[in-house]
């Protein structure tokens, strides 16, 4: 059981870290797979937010924050790459702490609709912070990501998308171990609990705000580091990059995925990133193909994505057992 | 003075654009518990609609805004049929219904339309003109057309069988179905009035500004806005939160850019909500 289980873990990271060997020729496939990992960074930590039953429609808000701060802070304050690339999460954590308690504290519509108009309100001032920002031009030429080199071993340049692969592999899966022992732990118990039951929870002496409050932080910091890796890799901000849809797709990424698993949001955002582009032929229909998506999984899958295996498995049984009844 | 008087004038006629898109969107989620995301498209197709009707097919402006009303009223019920109805107090899977629809509704208008902005022509050109103040006729007649809409709908709720059976349903859905009234009847009724109102809502858009595919994101932003200003579910206070934001929206750039506007409007509404989470009319 025990190493049946560790298979399955390492399985699909073995596959992630092969992958990058095999898509090498093709900078077009190379830069899916960074996006993938980014999207499963931003779902993954909305996730850990939805735990609490509490729907955050602004995470794109604080991707936007940790981007922008990592940009300025190397082009217009000399911080190196890799301070300002952790300032990035850093500073999106702030934000979170400063607005976190009044805004845990209202109910799911409001908090949903709250944080919509927050991510709204953080494009806006990107798009208007202009000595900063650079407004609706943007940020050019942002550098890459320094090299990294142990002497005598190797050296890492982060000027091709390749190595790119491997530090977002890497970020992604330090992030995915942090937010699973976050989930397992007394926390993610805690928080689960307050999903289930918000008053409850209180009357036995939990501080619901509070636990709401900290993985709020926790989940805007990981948008935060995304974010931050988002400019280094792409070398150009926009504000646009950043509007209501961009919050929007990642809880579809959540939902469709399904967010009562872990893997949900993992699954969903690799779907849903993926899908699209091999259906990139279709030019303007694109978007029809994640709508159909969308739409398969919403009135047939409630549990989302990472339902489908045991979907499948009990109609299986339903099956062979009406067969085992008529055979009767 | 007069700059700020202008601007007061310009900002009570973008405020009734925003009641109307508001008012819908808060009869449906009084009755469907749901917020509809998709109702900012439902005002771009409403400007589309009439731009065909009236640019490309030749028709009055003024009946192409009854065709549009029509029309897309009865896709409101469709919406509600088809897609709404099976998620009805789903707050997060009503979300992805609605993405979808928006995806779905854009992408048929881009492939269809272009993407380029889009213009309906002034009918009447005329400018009513007070001391130094201008006002075109063109956003009179908005004003106009929002105000009787919004007393209509006020007059439906309160003086007609099926507007107090939607304020039974939006008291008590189990209460109300247990009184013999008939819920998903009153559901697609809330539908097509919402729909019917962010169509001619976005048609008096498109005719005083301009027309485009991704018109719909900005409206539906600002008119859930509205209705946590004026309090969920709340027809009044619909009002009085549009009427807020289009002060806000004409008075600010002013001094500052659009953008600050939008800014300032946003916060006082996060700001509101953190000290008054229902809103200012709302009822908890």
């Amino acid at each position: 059981m025990k190493s049946d289980r560790i298979l399955r873990y390492l399985a699909p990271i073995l596959l992630f870290i092969l992958l990058p060997l095999f898509l090498q020729g093709n900078q077009y496939y190379l830069h899916i797979f960074i996006i993938c990992g980014i999207n499963v960074i931003l779902a993954s930590s909305l996730r850990a937010i939805t735990t609490t039953g509490q729907v955050s429609l602004g995470h794109g808000g604080f991707m936007c924050i940790g981007a922008y701060t990592s940009a300025v802070l190397t082009m217009k304050f000399g911080f190196p790459v890799y301070g300002a690339f952790f300032m990035g999460g850093l500073v999106a954590i702030a934000v979170a702490a400063a607005i976190a308690y009044p805004i845990t504290r209202v109910k799911t519509v409001y908090f949903a609709m709250l944080t919509l108009f927050l991510g709204i309100v953080i494009m806006l001032i990107a798009l208007e912070w202009r000595d900063m920002t650079g407004g609706s031009y943007g940020i050019l030429d942002i550098p890459p990501l320094g090299t990294i080199s142990i002497p005598g071993l190797f050296t890492i340049d982060f000027s091709t998308k390749f190595p790119h692969c491997y530090f977002i592999l890497f970020l992604a899966l330090l992030i995915l171990l942090f937010l699973y022992r976050i989930e397992r732990s007394y926390l993610g118990m805690t928080l689960k609990s307050i999903a289930q039951d918000e008053f409850l929870a209180a009357s036995i002496g939990t501080n619901v705000a509070n636990f709401k409050a900290i993985i709020f932080c926790v989940g805007c910091f990981c948008a935060g580091l995304a974010g931050s890796f988002y400019a280094h890799y792409n070398s150009v901000l926009t504000p646009g990059t950043f509007d209501i849809f961009s919050s929007i797709y990642i809880i579809v990424h959540v939902i469709v995925g399904g967010g009562k698993k872990f893997s949900g949001a993992i699954i969903g955002a690799l779907v849903l990133t993926v899908v699209p582009e091999i259906f990139r032929v279709v030019k303007e229909f694109q978007p029809f193909v994640f709508v159909g998506v969308l739409f398969l999984v919403i009135f047939f899958l409630p549990e989302g994505l990472a339902g489908l295996p045991e979907r499948v498995r009990a109609e299986i049984k339903r099956i062979s057992k009406g067969r085992a009844q008529n055979n009767a | 003075m007069d700059a700020l008087l202008q601007s007061i004038v310009n900002g009570f006629v973008i405020g009734w654009i925003y009641v109307l898109v508001a008012l819908g969107l808060t009869i449906v989620f009084s009755i469907m518990r749901i917020v509809q995301f998709a109702h900012g498209e439902i005002y771009m197709l409403g400007a589309f609609i009439v731009y065909y009707l009236s640019v490309v097919l030749g028709i009055n402006v003024f009946i192409a805004f009854v065709i549009a009303a029509i029309v897309l009223g009865l896709v409101g019920i469709a919406l509600e049929r088809f897609f709404f109805r099976r998620f009805r107090g789903q707050v997060e899977s009503s979300i992805i219904v609605a993405v979808g629809l928006i995806l779905l509704l854009q992408t048929i208008v881009v492939v269809s339309f272009g993407s380029q902005d889009k213009w309906i022509p002034s009918v009447v050109t005329e400018i009513i003109t007070v001391g130094n103040i201008r006002l075109p006729w063109e956003r009179a007649s908005a004003v106009l057309i929002g105000i009787i809409l919004t007393l209509a709908l006020f007059l439906f709720i309160q003086k007609t069988k099926s507007g107090q059976a939607m304020v039974a349903v939006a008291q008590d859905l189990e209460g109300a179905a247990l009184q013999g009234i008939n819920v998903d009847r009153i559901s697609a009724l809330s539908m097509a009035i919402g729909c019917a109102l962010a169509a001619v809502a976005g048609a008096l858009m498109g005719a005083i500004f301009t027309v485009s595919p991704s018109m719909g994101g900005f409206a539906m932003a600002n008119g859930i806005a509205v209705i946590i200003l004026g309090g969920l579910g709340s027809v009044a206070g619909a009002v009085i939160g549009g009427l807020i934001l289009g002060f806000i929206a004409g008075i600010v750039p002013l001094y500052a850019s659009t953008h600050v506007a939008s800014i300032v409007g946003f916060v006082l509404i996060i700001l509101i909500l953190i000290i008054r989470p229902r809103g200012l009319l709302g009822r908890d």
